[in-house]
């Protein structure tokens, strides 16, 4: 179980590299816009190490509160991100 | 560069469904020279490169966190308080000994008017474990209090049981020199020689080992041979004159420790000062056939905890025991004391783990006698000397210790649950933030722990108990750790190797 948490989340870390480096093709984003997207990333990332972790040893409660608050607080981290500072990027791209 | 635009063309449609377009995809020669794709590719290696180099640096980093940093300000001593810590003032001694209870009958009666209880101090260690079971109640039923008794079963085979007591010179905590070789094995260099040492140590069984030079400050003097009420001199009846002690630390198994203050804990407690009295036994046995003088203690002979910290292995807690990175309060400590003094020596090192204390306080919540200091105390509970109820009536603390920068507990209501409950308790080890099972995020949360401010302390201890660690007195911890030995047949997560559950 402990083999398939760290491959899963090595595929999870390089399908985000490639989404980083696609959207990095695309537009051009400020410093802050990166920092708050690789932020995100590291932040599910940890919350799904530490949910794995914490139901192998049997703490379902803290496998739970890991996801919500690391990966739940880097998803919305990322989706905050994402509306407010690519999507006006985008637009200018596009014009 | 003339025929760029057809390879562009040509990239456009690699994304179409028309058949025929597949006559017109770019070979592997082709792709290589796009210098868009080239251009992604370049980004992807550059990210994933720099991800990966700092995932590596981070890593490095919490590797030399868990080092801990050389402490320079260990002990802190007040020297108007601290004076040799006589062995007759440390409560388990003092309860052990129906002489020391006929000369001072005053402490009985001291603790008995200002706790306002009728408490039998000498036969309350006699009849702890004759409590009758109730096989209704998890935790307090035949079967815990079987695996109590069999834990501590091989000390009391070995004729150390009295050695918790601090009781010197016992079975495995032998001072007989008989089989010392006569020939004195030479080491290469002062490393090698604690290399073997901690070789041996881990052949043993020892979760962690440090070797500290002989400290007089931490060694209880005089000694009190409590069976023939006899004081004894380091100096006089002692086989030798020890320049190092080594100190081995053994791990108390985390599922069966979190159900405390059930007697199923008193389990593992008896377990492992077991186990610490056959190692410690072994390791003395080793150095003597070395040639070199060695007696093993378990609780006797000097202060386990100090000479933990003086050994590198960890720092003191609020609950006043050694916390040690990685296994936290969850260790038993074992001592040999030894006249080789050609070893290279470890140093106390600090992990924010004292500071960490200063803002937690789980165990004295958790603790069922209230014997531990609040972070609400004055100055924390964290001083030269105890500041909890009653500490300032004349004669109330035996003058334990005194004079040392440290927190300071009322073992007398500890031990006096212990009684009252009918059987040890470790509900300050269980409910300790530093009471981890050996998985990846307690490690990355010991080693960012140097480094955390304050605020993040008191947080830190706040999540403990919401992500679902440290609840003690609980009957579904003790259901849950009579299941824990399924798998065991084959354990192929290698359970309970260092005292942790599922992983090694």
């Amino acid at each position: 179980m402990e083999l398939m948490q760290w491959f899963f989340m090595g595929v999870l870390f390089t399908l985000s590299v490639f989404a980083l480096a696609y959207l990095s093709m695309v537009v051009k984003l400020e410093w802050y816009t990166w920092a708050g997207l690789i932020t995100g990333v590291i932040m599910v990332l940890f919350g799904i190490g530490w949910a794995g972790a914490s139901f192998l040893e049997g703490y379902p409660q803290s496998g739970s509160l890991g996801l919500a608050i690391f990966s739940g607080g880097g998803v919305v981290l990322m989706t905050l991100t994402w509306r407010h500072l690519v999507t006006p990027a985008l637009s200018r791209h596009a014009k | 560069m003339s025929d760029e635009p057809d390879k562009a063309k040509s990239s456009e449609t690699q994304g179409t469904s028309n058949p025929e377009a597949a006559d017109t995809l770019p070979g592997p020669e082709e792709l290589l020279t796009d210098p868009t794709r080239r251009r992604f590719f370049q980004r992807v290696a550059i990210g994933g490169g720099a991800a990966l180099t700092g995932g590596a640096a981070a890593y490095a980093a919490a590797r030399i966190s868990l080092q801990g940093l050389p402490e320079q300000d260990y002990p802190q001593i007040d020297e108007k308080l601290f004076k040799p810590k006589d062995q007759r003032d440390v409560v388990l001694t003092f309860v052990s000994s129906k002489t020391l209870n006929e000369k001072h009958p005053e402490r009985n009666e001291q603790y008995k008017r200002l706790q306002k209880k009728a408490f039998d101090w000498l036969n309350g260690m006699r009849d702890m474990y004759s409590k009758p079971w109730d096989n209704r109640k998890p935790g307090y039923t035949q079967m815990d209090r079987a695996l109590q008794k069999a834990g501590w079963h091989p000390l009391e085979v070995g004729g150390s049981r009295a050695s918790a007591n601090l009781q010197p010179n016992t079975g495995l905590h032998s001072w007989d020199q008989s089989d010392l070789e006569k020939e004195q094995y030479e080491f290469e260099s002062k490393k090698a020689a604690s290399d073997a040492i901690k070789s041996a140590a881990r052949v043993f069984g020892s979760v962690k080992c440090g070797i500290a030079r002989r400290d007089k400050r931490w060694d209880y003097d005089p000694l009190y041979d409590l069976e023939n009420d006899r004081e004894l001199s380091w100096e006089k009846d002692f086989p030798f004159e020890p320049k190092t002690v080594i100190v081995l630390l053994t791990a108390q198994d985390y599922d069966c420790i979190s159900t405390a203050p059930a007697w199923t804990a008193d389990g593992t407690v008896g377990d492992s000062y077991s186990q610490m009295g056959v190692k410690a036994d072994q390791m003395a046995k080793f150095l003597r056939g070395m040639g070199y003088q060695a007696v093993s203690a378990g609780n006797d002979l000097g202060n386990s905890v100090a000479y933990g910290i003086m050994a590198g292995l960890g720092e003191a807690g609020r609950n006043n025991q050694l916390i040690a990175p990685g296994v936290g309060p969850r260790v038993r400590i074992a001592k040999i004391y030894t006249d080789l003094d050609f070893v290279e020596y470890d140093q106390p090192h600090n992990w924010g783990i004292t500071d960490f204390c200063l803002s937690c306080g789980k165990c004295a919540e958790a603790c069922p006698s209230n014997a531990i200091p609040l972070p609400e105390d004055k100055d924390g509970g964290y001083g030269f000397e105890p500041t909890y109820e009653f500490s300032d009536e004349p004669g109330y603390t035996w003058n334990n210790q005194l004079g040392i920068r440290k927190f300071y507990s009322d073992a007398k209501k500890c031990y006096n649950f212990w009684v009252e409950n009918g059987g040890g308790c470790g509900a300050c080890i269980a409910s300790c933030t530093f009471n981890e099972p050996d998985y990846w995020h307690h490690w990355f949360i010991m080693a960012i722990n140097p480094i955390a401010p304050g605020f993040l302390h008191g947080l830190m201890a706040e999540a403990h108990p919401a992500f679902g660690y440290g609840h003690t007195n609980d009957p579904k911890k003790v259901i849950k750790f009579w299941k824990s030995g399924e798998g065991m047949r084959t354990n192929l997560d290698l359970k309970n190797n260092i005292g942790t559950s599922n992983k090694s």
